[in-house]
């Protein structure tokens, strides 16, 4: 008797042991749309997707796809989602394991080290056929490729911008954001701010802003072979830098141990109505005046006198389908959905950035909030003021990009000039992206 | 015999969930990453053999390397001695007789359960920040607030309170030392006109010094692995300046962010060494001053 106990007790212990052990592969689904889709008819073909994002995005992605397996019955949608640094460490153990998802959202700094890996599904056969692109701006479909194939598409269009309080503006005494000014316009705008006790903005991150600079110079941060920097002259890396370093040299750009301090973008002078701008990507519009419903604040473009040059459409993100999916159709069929049912995008309503296919912009301005409507105004005035993207950002971007923001941190710690950090970004981001 | 072979079973079959765990989750995973570690491996190509070259490039060409390694040395030499005289003045304090003991028992030891935590090292961050309560006492006191994110040595030091902080389990372990210390070497003392400070430095100390040991050595060994305050304090970048980079985090950064699992597992490898080194340091130097009762009489 004791010892039949026992026994129990001990197959007992080995099956928790392995419950526990093979826990690990599905405790990642932190979605729970397997309750909501495995009931009803049952789908013959069951698709994984996954991206990255926050509550709000999470929830109306799991309606999207509710309504894309009530008109395709025989699709069930397996949803994983997760915020975006998780998102990436999970991602890279799954493509090395070979399991990737079907569909997979992408970001223009990871798309190339996916797609050179041969990871990514050529997007280029289903054009025409599961996925209509014929209301798609071919410039938009482009901005996916990575050299012969278009491997991400494109869910919609960024564009750099600058965010101002126009209350603050005046009182530093300027009345009205010229369309266009230079740099150095730029710099005298600041000063005023800092003379009336005022922070200008909040800085610029180091790698985004420097691309603008280089693009209106005539370079760019990546050389279009990815194999390189995309500039020769390190005097404008000199230049670029020199104006941060002088900018929280004198208050106008509250200095770097004092961003530090910030728990999040809500802790920013500007936020709380003590600063005038925000440099940043057009869709994060939403997001501050969501923040603080007092400010009422414009968008205008970033600095910089060669406007044109330097701004493009950026792919806010894109859906790629992975290369070991045996459902490459019903994937398309999904991002076809996604990016042509009016229905689905008043659902989406712009959030992952404006729509691509002009018949969903022109039926959503009606719908959108004021504040996501002035966003797409201001992106269909860039698409027409703005030079193309060139080639997406070459595995190893995120190396150069912490590399980058470590350099200027430094730069504006007064721990290295300018002149140091380029010769030593130069060095350091060749052997990083030569390999 | 049988009988024998039969209970050697059930006593194989009682640690097999360990074993078999141990086996699959610990070993197997540590040859292929000292495999891993003598190769170029991205996680998407199979890996490329490429001798020590991880390992040369760690200690000739890689100045965040270096940095992270002075920032956990700093670290650990900082945070484990004034960590362990934290829990034993607590011990002490503890061990007095008093009605709310248990009561303080599980206090003092509640932040080691939760310091490891992400939400204590968010905590830690409202409580640095610049409207956060250290900064209000600071002025308070008429002094300049401190920029706690912003400076590295600062914000180092924050992670050094942080680990000062859970002193909770050696807490314990010390306690259950002093317990075990008998009263009559106190009494004796006394009659002998001992004073408190003699008795601490010539009963206490001596008696308690394998458990110091002990202390000192799981503490070691556990802060050279930190990862979560730093990871969250610092918002996964190491900052200020890498002010923060501990080796773990650095680690991680080189594996997850970059693609570099060759030379992450090499980096895993070399603290594996320099742990074990200095564990056998410790070891070796307890002969100087650990004092076993039972040698007593040798």
């Amino acid at each position: 008797m004791k010892k039949s106990l026992l026994g129990l007790f001990g197959v007992i212990m080995m099956v928790l042991l392995a419950a526990c052990g093979g826990e690990d592969g599905t405790e990642n689904t932190s979605g729970d749309a397997d309750n909501d889709t495995d009931g009803g008819t049952g789908g013959d073909i069951t698709l994984r997707i996954a991206w990255w994002g926050d509550q709000s995005r999470n929830d109306y992605t799991l309606e999207v796809i509710e309504m894309f397996e009530e008109q395709n019955p025989h699709i069930t949608i397996e949803a994983e989602y997760a915020g975006w640094d998780d998102y990436w460490q999970r991602l890279a153990p799954q493509a090395a394991a070979n399991e990737l998802p079907d569909i997979i959202q992408m970001d223009l700094s990871y798309i190339s080290q996916y797609a050179d890996n041969g990871q990514l599904a050529d997007l280029e056969p289903f054009f025409g056929e599961q996925i209509d692109i014929s209301d798609i701006a071919e410039n938009t479909i482009e901005a996916g490729r990575i050299n012969d194939g278009i491997y991400g598409f494109n869910l919609g269009s960024n564009v750099l911008s600058t965010h101002y309080n126009p209350e603050i503006l005046a009182e530093i005494g300027i009345d009205e954001m010229p369309e266009r000014y230079s740099w150095d316009e730029y710099q005298e705008m600041a000063e005023l701010a800092a003379n009336a006790d005022y922070i200008f903005d909040t800085g610029m991150q180091s790698d985004v802003f420097f691309n603008l600079y280089l693009r209106q110079h005539d370079g760019r941060l990546y050389a279009e072979d990815g194999n390189g920097l995309g500039y020769e002259d390190d005097q404008l890396f000199v230049d670029f830098f020199t104006i941060i370093k002088e900018q929280v040299d004198s208050g106008a750009t509250p200095s770097p141990d004092e961003t530090a301090q910030y728990a999040g973008p809500e802790d920013s002078p500007v936020m709380k109505g003590e600063g005038v701008a925000v440099h940043q990507w057009s869709n994060q519009y939403v997001g501050i005046q969501e923040m603080n419903e007092d400010i009422n604040f414009e968008i205008a473009p970033p600095p910089g006198e060669e406007l044109e040059k330097g701004l493009f459409l950026k792919p806010s993100m894109y859906f790629s389908i992975s290369e070991n999916s045996d459902h490459k159709e019903a994937a398309a069929e999904f991002i076809d959905f996604w990016a042509n049912d009016i229905e689905a995008n008043k659902i989406i309503l712009g959030e992952r950035g404006v729509p691509v296919s002009s018949i969903v912009q022109e039926e959503l301005s009606t719908e959108v909030d004021a504040a996501q409507a002035k966003v797409f105004e201001y992106v269909t005035w860039a698409e027409e003021n703005s030079t193309p993207m060139g080639a997406p950002d070459p595995s190893g971007a995120g190396e150069i990009i912490e590399l980058l923001g470590n350099l200027s941190e430094q730069i504006a710690y007064g721990e290295v000039t300018p002149e140091d950090a380029a010769a030593h970004f130069r060095t350091q981001a060749e052997s990083i992206l030569g390999n | 015999m049988q009988t024998h072979m039969k209970q050697n079973l059930w006593g194989y079959l009682f640690i097999s969930p360990f074993i078999i765990g141990f086996l699959a989750f610990t070993i197997v995973p540590m040859i292929a990453s000292l495999y891993f570690s003598f190769t170029s491996y991205n996680l998407f190509n199979p890996p490329e053999w490429i001798g020590f070259a991880n390992y040369i490039e760690m200690f000739t060409s890689d100045p965040r390397y270096i940095q992270s390694l002075k920032v956990t040395f700093i670290y650990v030499l900082a945070g484990v001695p004034l960590q362990l005289v934290s829990a034993l003045f607590v011990a002490m304090l503890l061990n007095t007789a008093s009605r709310a003991v248990g009561l303080y028992r599980t206090v003092y030891y509640l932040p080691s359960l939760i310091g490891g935590s992400v939400a204590v090292a968010i905590m830690w961050r409202n409580i640095f920040g610049d409207e956060g309560i250290i900064n209000l006492a600071l002025q308070g006191l008429g002094l300049d607030p401190v920029r706690w994110f912003g400076n590295p040595t600062a914000a180092l030091w924050m992670l050094i309170f942080l680990a000062i902080w859970q002193f909770g389990s050696s807490m314990l372990i010390f306690l259950a030392g002093l317990k075990s210390i008998p009263q009559s070497y106190y009494e004796a003392a006394s009659v002998d006109g001992g004073s408190y400070f003699q008795k601490f430095f010539h009963i206490t100390l001596p008696m308690l010094s394998p458990v110091i040991l002990f202390n000192t050595v799981m503490q070691t060994i556990g802060t050279f692995m930190t990862f979560v305050p730093a990871y969250v304090i610092s918002k996964g970048t190491g900052g200020p300046l890498d002010g923060t980079l501990l080796y773990s985090l650095y680690l991680f950064k080189q594996g997850f962010e970059f693609f570099h699992m060759g030379y992450a597992s090499a980096m895993a490898w070399v603290i594996l060494v320099v742990i074990a080194v200095i564990t056998s340091l410790i070891f070796y130097s307890s002969k100087f001053w650990v004092h076993y009762e039972s040698e007593g009489g040798r």
